[in-house]
């Protein structure tokens, strides 16, 4: 069974009523189609404005007023209930920084519908997995950038989620916290929790991730498994270009 | 839904609270500024409302029947207290360090009619006080002369005072007590929208957005703890107001005959400010300019609104200007109950007004705010 299957997605900021773009070629997803199979880890890579985030938020329920279709488990993901089969990790680190690592997940958990025990058993577990247990009573606001990241994380696996959006969780944390978040996903993925990756790391996603989907400028250049690319990085360049994308 | 609209209250306060200027900016502050300008105020309250005794050194150098006489009325006159003249004082060192406001000296010759009382007033004395002084004493000086026992007997017939009790100017608890509880209510705006920009700036909010939760529970889980806080905070004023300022200032802070009046008048008020906070924060892009905006508008609607100057001595043109400021209407209505003993109809187009303005409020920051 596909755990995600996005179809024919169209998106623009500047949507008009008619559903069209203002003007010009604004559209940040366009035809934009990909799915992942229940089990894989799936990297979603592209350029800086490829349209990345964009889609992450589509498909989190973040952002609305888009053609095509979303799948999460074969539910619509417009059903806010479809939204609990998958944990998200934004790429900004969010975590209110003025309460714990346990209040934080108290927030979160009790937003994803956990009951009072079930909360406390998987906030232990999560925080130990991440390796964040002896700072659990700690305010975030005194975290090192790696430990909020792995806060970050934390958050998206408390609820238990059979589907996991990842918006470059490594990103700007020492190798200590980078190996201890990749052998979170891969012990996660073990477990049968399906993952997307979306990364600029080109040797994190080859080493992680069996399938990869390209996108750029809102579409869909490749999509294939990881071991038809060989270099990840040199295949990017290739399929993306080399200019730089300031625009 | 219940459990979350909680926990999500919950998380509000403890943030709220956990910031450094929340407990000076909205509760320390307004109580310093009830606590100083109560009492900076009660000197011009008392002139207004009590009327305040002239300091008065009589020289009588007569010491003639007449000369005592007039003497003695000046000195049992309730409106004058009586003060000796320092020693090796002149008239303008007198004047200059409050000694007293005037002076009278009754003259050799005054009850022959050949030298005229002479007053000397401080040159910055009050007009309508020198007027006051001048005009009793030149009565008490005909009742001398004429030999007449009490000139106000004699007018009785023809003067009658019909003034009837006063509802129209406040004591100065019955000004600031309000005056700053709604000053810092409006402040709520200030950790309301820096809450709020905080958490869209860096994806809290948007994260609150993929759980299923709907954007009512969440925006009412931004405004009931600041709406919570506001009605502590007027209990607060409150409680300072009727317990600890009288401890130092004179006047009592009288409720009024409906005291009951101040809970609707505090919810509305409570609406209008939170509606205010969720407006900046929907105004601003970030913190900085949040609390910029916010206080800029709170302090303008305040010195136009009566709250820095009491509405009672505003000129013509100013008292009509401060109805534009929401918080003239939450302070009148506040007036109302303390000063007015008005029923509730008197305060319901108040009340209204204050709700259009919360609603229109709420109505810009619906529009203009991308929840997700």
């Amino acid at each position: 069974m596909k755990a995600l299957e996005i179809a024919q997605i169209t998106f623009s900021y500047n949507q008009k009523a008619d559903n069209s773009a203002s003007g010009g070629d604004e559209y940040a997803l366009r035809d934009f189609s990909m799915s992942v199979e229940g089990g894989e880890i799936h990297a979603l890579l592209g350029p800086n404005g490829a349209g990345k985030t964009t889609l992450m938020r589509l498909i989190t329920g973040q952002l609305r007023g888009y053609r095509g279709r979303i799948f999460i488990d074969g539910n619509k993901n417009d059903d806010r209930d479809a939204l609990m089969s998958l944990g998200y990790a934004p790429q900004p680190v969010s975590v209110f920084i003025s309460l714990t690592a346990l209040e934080n997940l108290r927030v979160f958990g009790v937003m994803a519908g956990l009951s009072h025990d079930n909360l406390k058993e998987r906030s232990h577990a999560v925080l130990e997995e991440t390796g964040l247990l002896p700072y659990a009573k700690k305010r975030a606001s005194t975290y090192s950038g790696g430990m909020l990241r792995r806060l970050n994380l934390a958050v998206a696996l408390l609820h238990s989620p059979s589907l996991l959006l990842l918006d470059e969780p490594t990103v700007g944390v020492d190798p200590q916290s980078r190996h201890n978040i990749y052998e979170t996903l891969k012990k996660m993925n073990s477990a049968g929790v399906t993952i997307v990756l979306c990364t600029h790391i080109m040797d994190e996603a080859q080493r992680l991730c069996s399938r990869v989907t390209m996108l750029d400028r809102g579409s869909v250049i490749f999509s294939g498994n990881m071991n038809e690319v060989g270099n990840l990085e040199k295949f990017f360049l290739e399929r993306t270009g080399r200019g730089l994308r300031d625009d | 839904m219940f459990r979350k609209l909680i926990e999500l209250i919950r998380k509000e306060m403890l943030i709220l609270l956990r910031e450094r200027q929340t407990i000076p900016v909205l509760f320390i502050m307004p109580v310093a500024l009830i606590f100083f300008l109560s009492l900076a105020l009660q000197g011009a309250y008392q002139d207004k409302l009590t009327g305040r005794q002239v300091l008065l050194i009589i020289e009588n150098a007569a010491h003639t029947p007449k000369a005592n006489l007039l003497e003695s009325k000046l000195s049992v006159n309730k409106m004058i207290q009586r003060v000796d003249r320092p020693r090796d004082m002149d008239n303008d060192r007198i004047f200059e360090d409050g000694r007293a406001q005037t002076l009278v000296i009754i003259p050799k010759g005054f009850d022959e009619g050949k030298k005229p009382v002479e007053l000397y007033f401080n040159p910055a004395m009050d007009f309508g006080y020198k007027i006051a002084v001048r005009s009793l004493i030149t009565s008490l000086t005909v009742e001398v002369v004429m030999g007449i026992d009490n000139l106000e007997n004699v007018v009785a017939n023809f003067i009658i005072e019909k003034t009837k009790p006063n509802k129209m100017i406040p004591g100065p608890l019955q000004h600031t007590v309000p005056a700053y509880a709604i000053f810092a209510m409006f402040f709520i705006a200030i950790p309301m929208s820096i809450g709020f920009l905080r958490e869209k700036n860096d994806g809290t909010l948007q994260r609150l957005f993929t759980y299923p939760i709907g954007s009512n529970l969440v925006i009412l889980g931004k405004l009931i703890p600041y709406y919570l806080i506001n009605l502590i905070q007027f209990a607060l004023m409150f409680i300072v107001g009727i317990y600890i300022m009288p401890l130092f200032i004179k006047f009592p802070f009288s409720l009024g005959a409906h005291p009951w009046h101040l809970i609707p008048i505090t919810l509305v008020v409570a609406a209008a400010s939170t509606g205010f906070g969720l407006l900046v924060a929907a105004l601003a892009r970030a913190p900085e300019q949040s609390s910029a905006l916010a206080a800029t508008g709170i302090i303008l609607m305040a010195v136009s609104g009566g709250i820095m100057v009491p509405h009672v001595i505003m000129p013509f043109a100013m008292k009509k200007l401060a109805m534009i400021s929401p918080m003239f209407w939450a302070h009148q209505a506040y007036l109302d109950v303390f000063v007015r003993d008005a029923n509730f109809s008197m305060i319901l187009p108040k009340l209204t007004i204050l709700t259009i303005f919360s609603l229109i409020c709420l109505y810009i920051a619906g529009r203009k705010v991308k929840w997700m």
